[in-house]
């Protein structure tokens, strides 16, 4: 039974090019036999609500099966293994989460999942082009942005939204705008520099 | 010949990597989020623990209803100490390397509840969500008791603890008569200081996830400072078998000390995937990462006597620090004050007061930062009194040997960081007045304090092995917790064999790894960096003698000790053109690789006559709003001397993080507790101030060259905690220097500031 | 488990509120972390799905601040500068990513005592516009809310925008919080001031009003007579007393004591109007 879905799902997944790997049984474990998809609409009516949604993220479609109050962060971590978006309090009180919807940085353990249906979603994952890094992600390293990495992902996708919002023009322009992201390594000074040093590279390209 | 070292010395001469800033090794993973933490391994079929907390703080369990929970869709089971599986009996059983005296806590072991937040179940379900809300369905009754968690209402109760764990020392005996050197001086202060509650809040929740191999052996992701520890813990507590378990922890989201003792996380995913037989993670929340060790809140007095030069005739310091009802946590704490200063008259006291609440547990600089900041503020206090320099006043009683212990110091540059220090802030323009300096309403304070810290070792393993393809493989089971570990490793290695740092791999999180000691204290470079060293130079040493051994004597008659390795190459020492490849001397060898594996261990003796430590002279400038009483930090200058410096870039990330911890801890960490309750009431990270970007201003780091032959064969003592003793006095003593107020209890608030300002201004 | 509603009407979200109450959700900055750990009991509505709850613009002598309309959205938009102190704060609210999905809307709704975007629409006259499947309503800002956490929206409202009246020419504002760390801080005292100046250079009309400093922000009319008529200039901030802040209820928290909230409230109102004057 919850044997057929998986295989439904996983084919399905598998021709919008979901990685296999990122069907676990987390996503598809508690369906059990009474899940069907659904449309959030068609959810509303029963339970366990199901909703099968369609998720651009990082430039691919990605269809899932997932319960329609799944925030973006899980539906990334646990539905798409896409572990790079950093869950650090789920209460959109430290900014490890953060990605970007339509090009805006916004918390992932804040929002829906449903919510960004039709939108782009960008993860730290698909912030590079191929083996490239991104000026930001070099310039993190160059400047030794970070310690133990963890809140990272999140502070790179902060301030690559910092630079194209127009906020990174000096240094406490930056340290403003970047106070939603913390770091409790505490690698403040290195991620200004960081940001105004890439600032500068993605200016000129 | 014969007078000559079988090996030379890469060290003295720096090789390729060795003191250079190289970018972590681990950077490009880091920065795209292929670094992967505990609770980020995915197997098929992983099921999810959640976990259900005490809403008492002291009593017993009389009720737990699971059918709710175990009706909820997707809920397995529901663990309680009712149905739990065996687990060991002993206390020592529950023991971890970094375990104070005292009986474990163990997780759902019986009816009883000793502090808040207590775990009281574990809910496995086939979805996180699902878990969680089975967490909620639970439903437990309690017989509450009387609690007390207020350390001023015990301190009158507190006991001298022992030695009650390895690391720690007792107070030293009393020097001289302290209580009339103190009221015969001509100048004295007598205060006392108060600290709070803090907790470690790395960004990264404690997780573990447990994978049920087909074998029913376990692998076990953990967010752990120590594989090892984790592993040897596990297998006692469950009775299994070393070759049963193995835990993994490449990388780690922070930790400061939260992740030395193996926390209840990792219990309940073994348990639960012992029982079920099913891979399981529990991880816990932000809330729950409140409900396990902190540095514990300590009330201090410190009283200080001198002369009218300055001269110290009396000095007092005493410590009540908390610990729980079932463990002595210590830490070194009042120890400091006898070893930084030359004083004939000297009493230094350190007890504990049991309360209801977790065991602390360390937390960068345990001791030290709480201990040295009292005495740094009491001795501006002093300076201040004395109307002299605060840098005067510490060097008028600087110290060359350790008075507690009467030894010599390895090395000491704290001279050399005062000096430059002060250099870098301008400290020579400084206004010996408070309130002297302003920028409109903003009244402008700059501050001095000191730091100290230990430079231990602990005995490590490291394994070495070197291919024909000039690529070298490095490991030892020790953590990178951000600290740097696997690129200052590799630094090691590279610079003993002459490699470029691109052929070197370090492994490390790995308890199938050569063994190391759990990642703590500033240890880890002089301990596995010793072991990756001795390696090394063994691959080294096997290398010359096959490179003499060569046909065609490409290097002639060289004995080992005439070659050096460089650029991939062994050559001539005195002639480093005449060379030979690694992979040709290992070719013509007839080996494909060279494995060596090698234990250091202290200098003992050399140690034994020593003090070792690292110091350091934390310069501050403050700003602080006079209407509001807000205070900005906006200059810090930290001249550290700890030995040889591997890697300046990361060792100075260490600092700089150290120093913007001390900002914490001097303006805005406080975990409060409600004493009603008995329960902490900010406990997540919007309450639980940690400084934003926009709270730090510059930050200056300077290393001071410290020369240093006993600390261990690389000279290196280690930066991991020093970078954050000096630094809440330096701030405390600048926002007096600003503003006339003395704030004695920290965190330095607004209002505190500006109760102070308005007491002045009413007096 | 209760039920989720994504509208992309108006309509079918009045329908849905006037068919039993439902938890509305926009931006979720509120909502989500008060609900963590905890699941929907209760049913959803999902109002990010109606564009015609989006926008700000200027209409008619009115500022429409959408129900979708987010602090972001209100930071960036080219506004006149009588609404310099709510953009002010809404650079104060969280991070740059609660403010690209929290809304101004929503922080009203929540009606936290603490909300940063409050005291600037009481300080602005600013209304609460009400829709349900009977029809419309509107009710001023310093109405709505009610108490902690509690507002006059009943259970089959939306609130469906914020209109703010357009001031006498000259107008201009201002806005201080106070928070025990520099960004991303949940304030334990708030000013804002909005000044329509007089053509003879003294006060025409000022509006104050105080956050974080009682269960609700609230306005300060007895300040706003005192300073009615006074020269526009840098001592009238001094003018301001501790008496004009009578009507304040600070509470002691981990944030901060009473005593000091009510020290700091008055500082902050200083610094609001003579920011205020500043800008002459």
């Amino acid at each position: 039974m919850s044997g057929t879905l998986n295989r439904r799902e996983v084919l399905s997944g598998s021709v919008l090019g979901v990685a296999a790997a990122g069907l676990g049984g987390a996503a598809l474990g508690a369906a059990g036999p009474d899940a069907v998809a659904a449309t959030p609409a068609a959810a509303a009516q029963g339970s366990p609500a199901r909703a099968e949604i369609v998720l651009r993220v990082n430039g691919r479609d990605r269809l899932l099966a997932i319960d329609p109050r799944t925030t973006l962060l899980d539906a990334l971590r646990e539905h798409m293994a896409l572990t790079g978006s950093k869950k650090g309090c789920d209460h959109g009180q430290c900014g490890a989460c953060t990605v970007h919807v339509d090009g805006r940085r916004v918390l992932s353990c804040l929002t829906l999942a449903v919510a960004v249906q039709g939108k782009a979603v960008t993860t730290i994952e698909g912030l590079s082009a191929g083996d490239r890094l991104h000026p930001m992600q070099q310039a993190f390293i160059a400047h030794d942005a970070f310690q133990c990495g963890y809140c990272t992902p999140g502070q790179i996708m902060s301030a690559v939204a910092c630079v194209h919002e127009g906020h990174a023009g000096s240094p406490a322009e930056i340290r403003e705008y970047m106070s939603g992201n913390l770091c409790r390594c505490a690698a403040y000074p290195n991620i200004v520099a960081a940001i105004e040093d890439a600032r500068n590279q993605m200016e000129r390209s | 010949m014969i007078a000559k070292p079988a090996i030379p010395d890469v060290l003295r001469e720096p090789g390729p990597g060795i003191g250079k800033p190289l970018s972590r090794v681990d950077g490009p993973l880091k920065v795209t989020g292929q670094a992967r933490y505990a609770a980020e391994f995915n197997v098929p079929g992983l099921v999810h623990g959640y976990i259900v907390s005490s809403t008492i703080t002291k009593g017993r369990i009389t009720r737990i209803d699971t059918a709710a929970a175990l009706r909820r869709p997707g809920v397995l089971h529901v663990f309680t100490h009712e149905n739990r599986p065996h687990v060991a009996w002993f206390d020592r059983k529950w023991k971890d390397e970094d375990a104070p005296s005292g009986s474990p806590f163990r997780p759902l072991y019986d009816d009883r509840i000793v502090h808040a937040m207590q775990p009281v179940a574990l809910v496995v379900a086939e979805t996180f969500e699902a878990a969680r809300e089975g967490a909620r369905l639970v439903q437990v009754e309690y017989e509450a008791e009387p609690h007390e968690t207020d350390l001023a209402a015990r301190r009158h109760e507190a006991f001298t603890p022992g030695k009650e764990k390895g690391g720690f020392e007792p107070p030293p005996k009393p020097r001289g008569d302290p209580d009339r050197a103190l009221a015969e001086a001509a100048v004295k202060v007598d205060v006392e200081y108060v600290q709070p509650t803090e907790h470690h809040n790395p960004m990264e929740m404690h997780g573990s996830t447990v994978v049920y191999n087909d074998d029913g052996t376990l692998t076990v992701h953990d967010k752990t400072q120590g594989a090892p520890n984790s592993h040897s813990w596990v297998c006692s507590v469950f009775g299994l078998s070393k070759s049963a378990v193995r835990v993994i922890s490449p990388f780690v989201g922070g930790a400061f000390g939260s992740g030395l003792r193996p926390q209840h996380q990792l219990f309940m995913a073994v348990m639960a995937a012992l029982q079920l037989k099913r891979s399981v993670r529990v991880e816990l929340s932000r809330p729950q990462m409140f409900t396990f060790g902190h540095r514990p809140p300590t009330i201090q007095r410190v009283a200080l006597g001198a002369a009218p030069d300055g001269t110290l005739q009396a000095m007092i310091h005493e410590a009540v620090q908390e610990s729980s009802q079932f463990e002595n946590y210590v830490e070194i704490v009042v120890n400091w004050s006898g070893q930084q200063y030359r004083c004939d008259n000297v009493r230094l006291d350190y007890k504990l007061a049991r309360l209801d609440v977790f065991t602390p547990l360390d937390m960068r600089a345990p001791g030290a930062a709480t201990g040295v900041p009292a005495i740094e503020m009491a001795m501006d206090e002093l300076a201040h009194a004395l109307r002299m320099d605060p840098v005067e006043l510490r060097l008028r009683n600087y110290t060359d040997r350790d008075p507690n212990q009467d030894k010599p110091f390895s090395s000491k540059e704290l001279r050399a960081c005062f000096a430059q220090g002060a250099e870098r802030f301008g400290w020579s323009r400084r206004n010996p007045q408070p309130r002297s300096m302003r920028e409109g309403r903003q009244l402008i304070g700059w501050g001095v304090a000191s730091g100290v810290w230990d430079a231990m070792q602990g005995q490590a393993d490291a394994r070495a092995t070197l291919g024909i393809d000039g690529h070298l493989v490095v490991a030892s089971a020790t953590a990178d917790i951000g600290t740097g570990t696997y690129t200052v490793m590799s630094q090691i290695a590279a610079g003993t064999l002459g490699l470029p740092i691109g052929n070197v791999t370090f492994k490390l999180g790995d308890s199938a790894l050569p063994m190391a000691p759990i990642e703590g204290g500033s240890w880890t470079v002089s301990s596995v960096g010793s072991a990756v060293l001795a390696a090394c130079e063994r691959v080294r040493g096997r290398l010359y003698k096959l490179a003499a051994k060569m046909e065609g004597a490409p290097l002639g008659k060289a004995k080992p000790a005439d070659m050096v390795l460089t650029d991939g190459h062994v050559a001539l020492a005195a002639d480093p053109a005449r060379r030979v490849p690694i992979a040709e001397v290992m070719r013509s060898g007839g080996v494909l690789a060279i494995e060596e594996e090698a234990r250091s261990v202290p200098y003992y003796v050399k140690r034994a006559q020593h003090t070792l430590a690292t110091h350091s002279a934390v310069f501050a400038e403050v700003r602080v709003d006079e209407d509001l009483g807000t205070v900005q930090v906006s200059r810090i200058v930290s001249a550290v001397a700890a030995g040889r410096i591997i890697n300046p870039k990361t060792a100075g990330s260490q600092v700089m993080g150290g120093v913007v911890m001390g900002i914490g801890m001097a303006l805005e960490e406080e975990t409060f507790m409600d004493h009603g309750l008995g329960r902490y009431m900010n406990h997540d990270l919007a309450e639980y101030h940690v400084p934003v970007n926009a709270d730090i201003g510059s930050i200056d780091v300077i290393f001071v060259d410290e020369h240093d032959e006993v600390v261990n064969p690389l000279g290196a003592k280690g930066v991991g905690e020093i970078g954050i003793v000096g630094v809440p006095a330096a701030i405390a003593n600048a926002v007096f220097h600003a503003t006339g107020v003395r704030v004695r209890e920290l965190p330095i608030t607004l209002d505190k500031v500006l109760a102070g300002l308005s007491r002045r201004s009413a007096a | 488990m209760g039920r989720y509603h994504r509208p992309l009407a108006l309509a079918d979200a009045l329908a849905t509120l006037a068919g039993g109450p439902a938890t509305v959700v926009a931006g979720g900055t509120d909502v989500f972390p008060a609900r963590l750990g905890r699941p929907f009991a209760e049913d959803v509505l999902d109002i990010t799905g109606i564009t015609a709850l989006k926008g700000i613009g200027l209409d008619g002598g009115w500022l429409r601040i959408g129900a979708l309309a987010t602090w972001s959205e209100l930071a960036q938009a080219p506004l006149p500068p009588w609404l310099d102190g709510i953009r002010r704060a809404a650079r104060e609210v969280g991070g740059v990513q609660i403010q690209n999905a929290g809304t101004v809307v929503g922080n009203l709704c929540n009606a936290s005592p603490a909300a940063d975007g409050v005291p600037s629409l009481l300080a602005l006259d600013a209304e609460v516009e009400l829709a349900s499947s009977a029809g419309l309503r509107r009710i001023p800002v310093a109405e709505f809310v009610l108490g902690n956490r509690r507002t006059a929206r009943r259970p089959e409202e939306l609130a469906t925008a914020l209109l703010i009246p357009e001031p006498g020419p000259g107008a201009r504002s201002s806005f201080e919080k106070l928070g025990a760390r520099r960004y991303l801080v949940i304030s334990i005292a708030m000013a804002a001031a909005v000044l329509e100046p007089a053509a003879d250079g003294t006060v025409g009309r000022i509006r104050v009003a105080v956050g974080a400093c009682g269960p609700v922000a609230r306005r300060l009319p007895a300040l706003e007579a005192a300073l009615r008529g006074l020269p526009l200039g840098p001592d009238l901030a001094g003018t301001v007393t501790p008496a004009h802040l009578d009507g304040l209820s600070p509470i002691d928290d981990v944030r901060g004591t009473a005593e000091y909230r009510r020290e700091a409230a008055l500082v902050l109102v200083r610094r609001a109007i003579r920011t205020l004057t500043e800008q002459a």
